[in-house]
């Protein structure tokens, strides 16, 4: 066996030197919420599943879906949820999904001309 | 290699208050034998966009559970590439980037004798096309082999 063990720091050194240009942030800020809204909507699911005791394979007769492809979204192996899934899953649960304006950026919105009625930026929240 | 499950596999923290606390893996670069960093040079030829989207399904991914699976762009390949994993993103003109990696883990004897202190997520290459075409067998190929070549080597062989 080696005693070396390697610096393994490269990725957040590098990261935090690109974080200095506004573009880079504003675009790494933005997919990390992308990606941590998706994972909290498929946790929720997969948490309500749980606590209502039905099984993967259940819920997937309930949606009319291959128990696989409900087993690989909760399990990780490949997820790239499609959102009728989704919908279908939560209503299969009992619950719905609802978009949520981010308070400071609707109100951002609502100054900005020609977009009062537009919503800025959301996030998704899982109703049961 | 299997898929990885949420919560499983994940490095803890013996020594400290919270024996139960869990750390984020970590992220290494594959550093060929003439001294190139594929993955870096191709992350450093993609719009600042990319690489700044890339970097945080890295960070998702790498970070301990709760956390779920990189937000769909975070896949396991199948057939040939079976135990890869690849982030996928679709850039300006619908052009679309690869990240390929592989996944570090085992017991703490196995990861040692690899150099590592933790388990990682080894950024291996990347690869770009145009909307609606497909890499070739080779490019499969090409990829393949530098995992291969990282894998020979204990301790591995990364960018610092």
């Amino acid at each position: 066996m080696t005693s070396q063990i390697l610096d393994v720091g490269l990725h957040e050194r590098r990261r935090g030197q690109r974080m200095h240009d506004p573009e880079y942030r504003t675009a790494y800020e933005r997919a990390a919420r992308e990606v941590a809204q998706t994972d909290a909507v498929i946790r929720q699911l997969d948490l309500l599943r749980v606590d209502l005791g039905i099984s993967k394979a259940e819920l997937a007769r309930r949606v009319n879906r291959n128990a696989s492809s409900v087993r690989r979204l909760f399990t990780a192996g490949q997820v790239r949820p499609e959102l009728p899934l989704i919908v279908a899953l939560a209503d299969a649960l009992g619950a719905e999904l609802r978009i949520v304006p981010r308070t400071s950026e609707a109100q951002r919105a609502t100054h900005e001309p020609g977009r009062q009625r537009r919503v800025a930026a959301t996030g998704l929240a899982l109703a049961d | 290699m299997p898929p990885r499950q949420r919560g499983q596999g994940r490095p803890r923290d013996p020594s400290g208050p919270d024996g139960g606390r869990q750390f984020p893996w970590a992220v290494i670069y594959y550093r060929a034998p003439d001294q190139t960093v594929p993955a870096l040079e191709f992350l450093d030829g993609c719009p600042g966009t990319i690489d700044a989207q890339f970097t945080a399904v890295l960070d998702a991914v790498a970070a301990p559970p709760p956390r779920f699976s990189g937000g769909g762009k975070w896949e396991a390949m199948h057939g040939k590439m079976g135990g890869w994993y690849e982030i996928r993103l679709t850039g300006p003109g619908r052009e679309q980037f690869r990240l390929f990696c592989l996944l570090e883990n085992g017991t703490g004897d196995e990861l040692a004798r690899r150099g590592l202190p933790r388990p990682a997520i080894a950024v291996i290459t990347g690869m770009r096309k145009s909307w609606r075409t497909v890499f070739s067998e080779r490019d499969y190929q090409r990829v393949q082999e530098l995992g291969r070549e990282h894998q020979r080597n204990h301790p591995r062989r990364i960018a610092i």
